[in-house]
């Protein structure tokens, strides 16, 4: 094998063992998570032997790991997950780096869905304890609705695609709006609630249902890379010249990462800022090959999200602050930085 | 020696605006054919037409007895490969990967060393093995021409589609991508041709077989390039007088531009 096929080789075991790197990382701040909390402080050893049942510490310790911290670390690191993919794929298939889950007008479809729900208590499907992350759910399906239809149009592009969503955006938080003006405190302050983004609501059942969906889909993703590769890199007439159908990959792009995004916020409210940095900084650290790019900003984005919601756990205990706050508080200067500052280390 | 590629009737328009009329030709193999013509008059529309990036209101493309818009888009990209003027990016990769994605139309998933192997060879055919591992957009817009033209080249194509290939490439450059294409097309091993969209007639008189003159949609002519260049048809076409002259060199004829035709009516448009 000639010198430039063997360090590209090279080049890729060294992305393989970065990402490894991040891995056991993101599994010691796991770990870490588990342990902290307002009950009790647990070191990470302990955590460990109880979590992986060598040692079962006391029953009160085993509860609280595995019954109450255990659900919001797996929905942190499965919102993670989700939403960071989802926002790589966004920006591949509309070649744009601006995209994030919330862009498109999805999370303004669950936001509305809920609001709906909480102020008239208008629920399309009463699942009891579940009528607003269900209504929130099938609010944001219309908007992928609507992104399917207009994926039909021979002449839509993807700035068409980024103009709708902004369309999307302003007419559902205009609807929010008009409710929340007629509302009663109490339903503003649920309302409110509901829009910071959090990951206490959701319990271990439907943590499951939800990592089970988005792991159903991870796959699914990752067999488009080549094709986001081709779209991303050089735009239609490109991935066309490739092989590539770019209407095609598009819509089906949009629809998967749109059915991620809703199925997370549904259930936790509105968490932004991760879809789009986890890509972003993955980018700068494993490059834009979106074989590489998917899994990188899947872990990214775990990393990210247990990270800001154990941050907003410990640091004014036993005050919680919700996630999505704590997110752009802290996620929004270190991204800032990573982008200014100089690209000599970036390949 | 078969025709490569068949071009029958092939008109397309946009909403209010006729870019084709019913255009037909054929290229034979081991051919580098040129179109020439001014600005608008539908050279990019028409390589876009034979690789399925526009839909022609009419007409047939045949490539190898095959037709083109009958085919997966997959295997239009294992047939044809085009070049656009240029490719701009929000999400740059790297040298090897960009000309890698050539051999996407033959990978399912995982790179084989027969590709990496093929992205090798290519790069140092077109002397940009040094740049393998930077990033495209740290590139001049030169290298990065060439760097498109590697991808097309990692393809393996029965036909080339260059839109203006050296449009950004120095002098020295422009006669090498050249003559490499006439190498790569001359290669009896397999049936390969290029169509070239092209602004330098002294360059599509030197190196062309055959040359394609556009005029308004239509093909005013279409032969060797001592029959198509002539004083008359540069001046009905391009608006300017020339003298040419037939030379024994490399290039058949030399082409000397004496001034534009008739300055009022240009400056008019």
């Amino acid at each position: 094998m000639d010198s430039i096929s063997k360090q590209h080789q090279e080049n890729g075991y060294l992305q393989l063992l970065i990402m490894a790197g991040m891995c056991v990382v993101t599994g010691i701040v796991c770990l870490f998570a588990l342990g902290q909390g307002s009950s009790s402080n647990l070191d990470m050893m302990t955590t460990a032997k109880i979590l992986f049942n060598i040692e079962s510490g006391t029953s009160l310790q085993s509860d609280i790991v595995w019954k109450l911290r255990l659900p919001r670390v797996l929905m942190a690191i499965i919102g993670g997950v989700g939403l960071a993919t989802a926002g790589a794929l966004m920006q591949g298939c509309l070649g744009n780096p601006l995209v994030s889950p919330l862009t498109l007008g999805v999370a303004s479809g669950a936001a509305l869905g809920a609001a709906l729900a909480i102020v008239y208590g208008f629920t399309i499907v009463t699942f009891g304890a579940f009528a607003i992350a269900a209504n929130a759910f099938l609010f944001s399906l219309v908007v992928v609705f609507i992104i399917i239809q207009l994926g039909r149009y021979r002449s839509i592009n993807s700035e068409s695609y980024i103009l709708v969503g902004i369309a999307i955006t302003f007419i559902a938080g205009a609807i929010v709006s008009t409710m929340q003006y007629f509302a009663t405190d109490a339903q503003l302050s649920q309302l409110a609630h509901w829009s910071f983004g959090s990951l206490s609501r959701p319990d271990m059942v439907v943590v499951l249902a939800i990592g089970t969906t988005v792991l159903c889909l991870l796959p699914t993703a990752m067999r488009w890379s080549w094709d986001l590769n081709a779209l991303s890199m050089g735009g239609d007439d490109f991935a066309i010249s490739t092989g590539v159908n770019p209407s095609l990959v598009r819509r089906n792009i949009l629809v998967l990462s749109a059915l991620m995004t809703s199925v997370i916020i549904a259930f936790t409210g509105m968490i932004g800022f991760v879809g789009l940095a986890a890509p972003h900084m993955s980018r700068l650290i494993i490059g834009n090959d979106y074989r590489k790019l998917l899994p990188c900003s899947a872990i990214f984005g775990a990393f990210l999200m247990v990270t800001a919601d154990t941050i907003g756990r410990t640091l004014f205990a036993p005050i919680v602050i919700p996630v999505g706050i704590m997110l752009a508080i802290v996620g929004g200067p270190v991204f800032m930085y990573l982008l200014i500052k100089p690209k000599a280390v970036n390949h | 020696m078969s025709a490569l590629l068949n071009v029958e009737g092939l008109s397309f328009e946009w909403p209010n605006r006729e870019v084709l009329k019913d255009i037909s030709f054929t290229i034979d193999q081991h051919q580098i054919v040129s179109v020439l013509g001014v600005n608008g008059a539908g050279k990019s529309t028409l390589l876009k037409c034979l690789n399925r990036i526009l839909k022609p209101r009419q007409g047939m493309v045949h490539l190898l007895s095959k037709n083109i818009h009958e085919m997966p888009l997959i295997d239009v990209a294992r047939h044809l490969a085009y070049v656009p003027q240029s490719v701009g990016t929000n999400f740059p990769m790297n040298v090897f990967d960009v000309v890698l994605l050539g051999r996407r139309p033959y990978i399912s998933w995982v790179i084989g060393p027969g590709d990496r192997e093929k992205v090798s060879k290519t790069l140092h055919y077109l002397d940009l093995q040094d740049f393998a591992f930077r990033r495209y957009d740290q590139l001049s817009g030169g290298e990065r021409q060439r760097v498109i033209l590697a991808k097309a080249l990692a393809q393996d194509p029965h036909l080339f589609l260059l839109d203006e290939p050296t449009s950004d490439l120095d002098l020295k450059n422009q006669i090498m991508v050249m003559e490499k294409m006439k190498t790569l097309v001359s290669n009896k091993g397999a049936p390969c041709s290029a169509l070239i969209a092209i602004h330098d007639i002294d360059m599509a008189a030197r190196f062309s077989d055959k040359i394609i003159l556009l005029h308004e949609g239509e093909i005013k002519a279409y032969g060797s390039p001592i029959e198509v260049l002539t004083p008359q048809h540069i001046a009905e076409v391009f608006g300017v007088e020339a003298e040419v002259q037939s030379t024994d060199t490399d290039s058949p004829i030399r082409i000397r531009i004496n001034g534009a035709i008739n300055k009022e009516n240009l400056e008019e448009e």
